[in-house]
């Protein structure tokens, strides 16, 4: 894909398109890698836009929940590797930004030299929580909009997007977080992401008071409702995050598979649900390397 | 069972003698300053900071940054690392993730301080602390997450400023609960705070003594805080200090020479840069293996 059309890697390219998806506002699908491989399942699935999971990180990079350990290194790391292989744009979860303002502002700067075409922000207390978890923490809202500013001054490209997450409506309740996602635009947030709304009729609320585009995230077993993307459309969503669905799919595969090793002492019973290795072979792009090989071949 | 290996810094602590440990900032540092014959090297936060990213210490470092800079130092010298953990890079959780990574990096103590996440050098205002009974845990994740007791837990305190010298007594005394095995009272403002400080814990623990130029405390020597009864002095900050002025010396010579000529007697030449590297070591190991690529006629 590379080969084909160098341009599409470009970042400045890749959040000129993202942008102009998002405002469109209609519910682009958007789902989570946590490394580069998830990252080639998703393009080669033919979605448009890929979601840089910190809940999928803590998850398989250090086989732990989501409760802050990921450091911004690995983050960094996480992206380049996957900015690297893909030609999608990526929003990428930034947490807390990793600390306070400043800090901040030193992730932007990595993570947009790293390649994020988008970045989420939330204002959770550091270190965060998933926000489908209990016993999470709001920072004050003036602190958070120290944030979001710093993070709007700290972008080279105005196309890098900054989401502005607020993790309030479980805490404060709904009118705060609205409150909140407001004071957030008035910072220079792109989009606004109010976390966990645990109805329709608070998602309907969340689109029709905010003047930007809104996030929903589809979490299997969280708060939200699940919704088909028409009807996210029709609520007026922008983007659909599908944060950890690959992971999900991946984790029960997995057992299952190995589940049958373990009984079976082979795979006979399981063989049709591992990809070949053709398919292995497609998937991580082997034919462009074998050309390169031709061509740098020693004589 | 805690080594009786006499290089260990808990071997060192238990003697008499006052353990000095200069800052260093990656693995030349370490080496020159372990070739000075000191029995401990302690690795800054700030100066790693300073030096890798030419910025303040604010708490911009992330943890993986230090792990990296650890391992470096750990894997070309052999003598005592404390690393400086800050506030162990979040909670009691984080902190757990962070001792286990340094203790395996090879360190030989971690350095935890009660500062609000992000912190900021001990000596500059405007600090905030975590409260007490949030620290004391953090001390006991440490002790329970690491593998080996060899491996210390150094709690510091830096209440002086925020809190008052009584409160940070107590603070101190708290994490001596915990689970503590150095205690490093930050920032005492003159030698009267120090003795105080060996009062009350220096029949119990090895204290910590921390030499900032220019900062809040009294800048003594060796001989002089031995005497006040302290087990370990860093000089952390001092290495970099140095460095700086040298390197600015350094680079206006030649910039104003256009050689580097007149700084020649300031130099290690070729050969002797390679020898603090220890290149003829490297080679002679080469050699063992494969004389046609490292000059010899193995």
């Amino acid at each position: 894909m590379a080969e084909d059309n160098p341009a599409a890697l470009r970042p400045k390219d890749r959040r000129r398109r993202l942008r102009a998806m998002v405002e469109e506002r209609r519910a682009l699908l958007v789902p989570g890698a946590a490394n580069a491989l998830t990252a080639r399942v998703i393009e080669d699935a033919g979605f448009d836009a890929l979601y840089v999971t910190g809940a999928g990180l803590a998850n398989t990079l250090l086989g732990v929940p989501d409760i802050g350990l990921v450091t911004l290194t690995e983050l960094v790391q996480t992206v380049e590797a996957i900015g690297e292989i893909s030609s999608l744009p990526m929003v990428v979860d930034i947490d807390t930004g990793f600390g306070n303002a400043i800090n901040t502002r030193r992730t932007v700067r990595l993570l947009e030299r790293a390649g994020a075409c988008g970045l989420q922000l939330e204002d959770q207390v550091f270190p965060k929580k998933c926000g489908h978890f209990d016993g999470k923490g709001v920072i004050p809202v003036g602190e958070m909009v120290s944030k979001v500013k710093a993070a709007v001054d700290s972008r080279d490209d105005e196309n890098l997007l900054i989401m502005a997450r607020t993790d309030a409506r479980a805490i404060e309740g709904m009118d705060a977080a609205i409150e909140r996602a407001q004071r957030y635009i008035e910072a220079g947030a792109d989009l606004t992401f109010v976390e966990a709304p645990v109805s329709v009729e608070e998602m309907r609320t969340i689109t029709r008071s905010l003047a930007v585009p809104q996030v929903a995230n589809m979490v299997v077993g969280g708060r939200t409702p699940l919704l088909p993307q028409a009807e996210l459309a029709e609520i007026g969503f922008a983007l659909v995050l599908y944060a950890n669905t690959p992971l999900q799919a991946a984790m029960r595969a997995m057992s299952e598979v190995l589940g049958a090793l373990r009984r079976d002492g082979g795979l006979d019973a399981v063989r049709d649900r591992l990809a070949d290795f053709g398919e292995r072979q497609r998937l991580v792009d082997k034919a462009t390397y074998d050309a390169l090989e031709k061509r740098y071949a020693v004589e | 069972m805690p080594s009786s290996d006499t290089g260990s810094l808990r071997y060192q602590l238990s003697g008499d003698a006052l353990v000095v440990a200069p800052g260093i900032y990656d693995a030349l540092s370490a080496l020159i300053a372990s070739q000075a014959g000191f029995g401990a090297l302690y690795l800054s936060g700030a100066s790693i900071a300073y030096t890798r990213y030419g910025s303040p210490d604010i708490g911009l470092l992330g943890m993986t940054e230090v792990a990296e800079t650890l391992t470096a130092i750990c894997d070309r010298v052999a003598t005592p690392v404390i690393v400086d953990g800050d506030t162990g890079f979040g909670n009691a959780l984080n902190v757990i993730r962070t001792v286990r990574t340094f203790e395996r990096c090879g360190a030989a103590a971690i350095q935890l301080e009660d500062q609000a996440m992000p912190k900021r050098c001990g000596h500059l205002a405007g600090k905030t602390l975590v409260p007490a009974a949030e620290m004391a845990g953090k001390v006991k994740a440490a002790v329970d997450a690491r593998k080996c007791e060899d491996f210390l837990i150094v709690a510091r305190t830096d209440a002086i400023a925020v809190e008052g010298y009584a409160a940070a007594l107590d603070r101190a005394g708290l994490y001596l609960e915990a689970g503590a095995d150095v205690l490093f009272v930050e920032a005492p403002r003159d030698r009267g705070e120090m003795d105080g400080i060996v009062a009350r814990f220096g029949d119990k623990v090895p204290l910590l003594a921390n030499m900032v130029e220019g900062g809040r405390t009294p800048l003594l020597d060796a001989a002089a805080l031995q005497a006040i009864g302290y087990r370990l002095a860093i000089f952390p900050g001092g290495t970099v200090r140095a460095l700086s002025r040298l390197l600015a010396e350094y680079y206006g010579s030649l910039r104003e020479h256009g050689g580097t000529g007149p700084f020649l007697d300031r130099m290690n030449l070729f050969d002797g840069l390679n020898e603090i590297i220890g290149t003829p070591g490297y080679l002679a190991r080469g050699r063992q293996y494969d004389g046609s690529n490292f000059g010899g006629d193995a």
